[in-house]
């Protein structure tokens, strides 16, 4: 066991990785001299080389596709996304070739495509992203977004294992925020939800780092006991875990750091809606950000990204309703 | 459904409560012809031997006819009334012209109108009641909304919630409002002791002295109006002078030491009638002469035992549901039975079928200390056991060495009457034995 942040918790599981199996290399831009935009991959040149570390041309389609192609040979590629913003140039290669493989070939796709998301540090529209719920749209991927250290880890060596295409949703603003031990060598964490904290009044359902707002936002609410549920993976969506918070609670609130429509929290709602009506005992309530791009402005962002008073608000509401 | 339909309408006839029942006397029309009725809400209150109940209208509709006049009895099938079907409950009609004197526009006026969709503001209310407030109880209908998860618990646990307060939003009915509401009335509003539970109190709580207050003299004493005995009490009058007048009846009484069967009633979580019921089905099995039936030279010997309880009304009356094929019963399986049939007893869900066909009754009123009683036969039986209080006595007992020596024990007077007719002393003396030398024997 050892203390890591969130972004060292993720270099130690691609650096446990490829130590363990040599079919696993990462490429992406800089990752290999520079170590990588977010210094994730820094030490990886020294220790593995130019071979298993690889640096690209900037083009995110070339590797992504060279990825497809490294997996269909039999190795274990990671890619790196500079941004999770910048996935829409190499969309055709991810949602046309590696998600439909296996349906059109039966080829597995065995790639990890690491997506640094998310906002709050001022990045502006093309920096800040979270487009998780484009994937969640394209059967044959899988999407996971930890919230901690010791599952960004487990979630990681797990996507890398998986014979899917796993779109790995990385958020910058718990990069070294987030701090927690994390268990040395390799292990896997089950593309599962955890129950972040018990509760028996209300029911939080979010993942990522709006799993630290809503903790912070509920931990002394008029001593009310609220539920949090850290999603973990979006595809698959562990409506089990869900649907027997809801059962406990009758009230939810979904907490999506993305943009409001049709996000995660969106088919969170459904499902509840469908499979848990009876057991409501109120509005099922959404907290997320607007539908708009998030602008460069500090004011304006925090104005946008939900916040702890406004998950609190929301809490509150469905507390009293 | 106890119906047939016509053209126009739908008759309502007289229900089959029960294969054995053939025939139903009118207590009561809920209803007066002209009057409006939403589907399934009471229409007549039928009566047959004891069992009251009620009959659903078959469907909605204007009551247009009464042909079975209260008191009146008839066989099952006989139409009762007529609905007129194709009524609507916002029509008047010619009684309810009638009854505001012609104030309302009549109904060919009202039909034109509404056919042509020009119709004039009436000169007064709708006198017709609309249905939905026609099928609820007296006052306000409730109008709150209710989540999913209150309706369905208040659905799982026949709460009303228009009794349930709310402490949500805008006084919102919430889902702890309605688990409290469940949690509070079962503390509040215990189920009433049964006449039938065990009178055995190890430490009675002591009753109140009566709070009523003298009434102030104030001169000369005006008597209340006589009043008709309810028709109940006129049926239970009737079957016990019927008894009276028609048995030999005798009473014997034997002292039985409970403190087994209250041991044993304390481990099991049953009451006491429930072992007393078993060990007196045994002594019938016995003696089963005394499982019998005379109808004037005519015995018939049963060989099941078919036991009725009697079950206190309270005021209302007694009744006596009746527990078929007992002997094949167990203490748990009997008590289970008692408890079930004394709720539905109280909850007037007694179908005719569970009060007919008793071949031996027990009566269990010792619940306010009365230590002896003369029961009356409950014809065409020919026994009846009672038992009263448990009182903790001083009593003699004789150990293993034949020491006697005084011990308190819980003792109860059990008494049997019986019909000198069919049988004599002994035998009853013989049976109250052998119900005693059982419960003692526990």
């Amino acid at each position: 066991m050892a203390t890591m942040t969130y972004l060292q918790a993720i270099s130690d599981a691609m650096r446990e990785e490829m130590r363990a199996d040599e079919r696993v290399f990462v490429m992406g831009e800089d990752v290999g001299v520079f170590g990588g935009a977010f210094k994730v991959t820094d030490g990886f040149f020294d220790e593995f080389g130019a071979n298993r570390v690889m640096d690209t041309p900037l083009a995110e389609s070339g590797i992504i596709g060279t990825a497809c192609g490294a997996a269909y040979a039999g190795l274990r590629p990671i890619c790196e996304m500079q941004f999770s913003d910048f996935i829409a140039c190499g969309f055709d290669q991810l949602i046309n070739v590696a998600a439909k493989m296996y349906y059109r070939q039966g080829l597995p796709t065995n790639i990890t495509v690491r997506l640094p998301s998310g906002g709050g540090f001022s990045g502006g529209p093309y920096h800040s992203q979270n487009p998780e719920a484009w994937f969640m749209h394209s059967p044959g991927l899988k999407v996971v977004a930890p919230s901690t250290a010791e599952d960004a880890k487990g979630l990681l060596i797990s996507a890398i294992r998986d014979h899917n295409p796993v779109v790995f949703l990385e958020h910058k603003h718990l990069y070294r925020r987030v701090k927690g031990d994390v268990p040395t060598g390799t292990y896997t964490t089950p593309f599962t939800a955890r129950t972040a904290r018990e509760g028996t009044d209300l029911t939080i359902v979010t993942y990522g780092a709006m799993v630290h707002t809503a903790l912070e936002a509920t931990e002394d609410l008029d001593g009310a006991s609220v539920e949090v549920i850290d999603l973990r993976s979006l595809v698959p969506l562990d409506t089990e875990a869900i649907l027997a918070s809801v059962r406990k609670t009758s009230k939810v609130l979904i907490v999506d750091e993305a943009n409001e429509t049709c996000a995660a929290g969106a088919q969170v709602a459904a499902v509840i809606a469908e499979h848990a009506f009876e057991d409501l005992d109120g509005p099922v309530r959404r907290v997320a950000t607007p539908d708009v791009p998030i602008p460069f402005s500090p004011p304006l962002e925090q104005a946008l990204l939900p916040s702890i008073d406004r998950v609190k608000e929301a809490a509150r509401e469905l507390l009293e309703y | 459904m106890s119906s047939s339909s016509t053209e126009t309408g739908i008759d309502v006839v007289m229900p089959q409560m029960g294969v054995s029942v053939s025939e139903g006397t009118i207590v009561e029309w809920r209803k007066q012809v002209g009057d409006w009725v939403a589907y399934e809400e009471p229409l007549v209150d039928i009566s047959t031997d004891k069992i009251d109940t009620e009959v659903p209208s078959p469907a909605a509709g204007r009551l247009v006819e009464i042909l079975v006049e209260v008191g009146t009895t008839v066989d099952v099938g006989t139409v009762l009334a007529r609905l007129a079907t194709d009524a609507k409950p916002g029509e008047p009609h010619a009684s309810e012209s009638d009854a505001v004197g012609g104030t309302v526009a009549p109904p060919a006026t009202s039909d034109a109108a509404a056919a042509t969709g020009d119709s004039p503001a009436p000169a007064t209310p709708d006198p017709a009641p609309k249905p939905e407030v026609a099928a609820g109880s007296a006052g306000a209908a409730d109008t709150r909304r209710y989540s999913p998860v209150v309706s369905r618990i208040a659905a799982e646990h026949g709460v009303d919630l228009a009794q349930v307060g709310g402490t949500g939003r805008g006084g919102r009915v919430r889902k702890q409002d309605v688990l409290a509401f469940l949690q509070d009335g079962a503390e509040e509003k215990p189920e009433p002791p049964m006449h039938i539970e065990s009178p055995y109190r190890p430490d009675p709580p002591k009753p109140k002295a009566a709070t009523v207050a003298p009434a102030i003299s104030t001169g000369a004493y005006d008597p209340p109006a006589a009043e008709p005995l309810s028709r109940m009490r006129r049926s239970i009058g009737e079957h016990m002078k019927r008894s009276l007048d028609t048995a030999a009846t005798c009473t014997s009484w034997i002292e039985v030491d409970m403190s087994g069967v209250e041991r044993e009633r304390r481990k099991a979580g049953l009451t006491a009638l429930a072992f007393v019921a078993r060990a007196a089905i045994d002594a019938l099995r016995e003696f089963p002469l005394l499982n019998a039936w005379l109808d004037g030279d005519q015995v018939t010997v049963h060989h099941e035992v078919n036991l009725g309880i009697a079950v206190s009304l309270g005021e209302d009356g007694l009744i006596v549901p009746v527990i078929h094929g007992a002997q094949d019963l167990s203490p748990e399986g009997l008590g289970k039975r008692v408890r079930d049939l004394a709720r539905a007893a109280r909850a007037k869900t007694l179908t005719p079928d569970d009060v007919q066909g008793g071949t031996f009754t027990i009566t269990n009123p010792g619940q306010y200390g009365t230590l002896m009683a003369t029961p009356v036969i409950n014809q065409p039986q020919v026994a009846i056991l009672d038992l009263e209080a448990v009182v903790k006595r001083p009593v003699v007992i004789t150990d293993a060495a034949g020491d006697d020596a005084i011990a308190i024990r819980p003792m109860c007077v059990f008494g049997l009457s019986w019909d000198h007719r069919a049988l004599d002393g002994v035998l009853a003396a013989q049976f109250l034995a052998a119900v005693r030398d059982r419960l003692e024997a526990l």
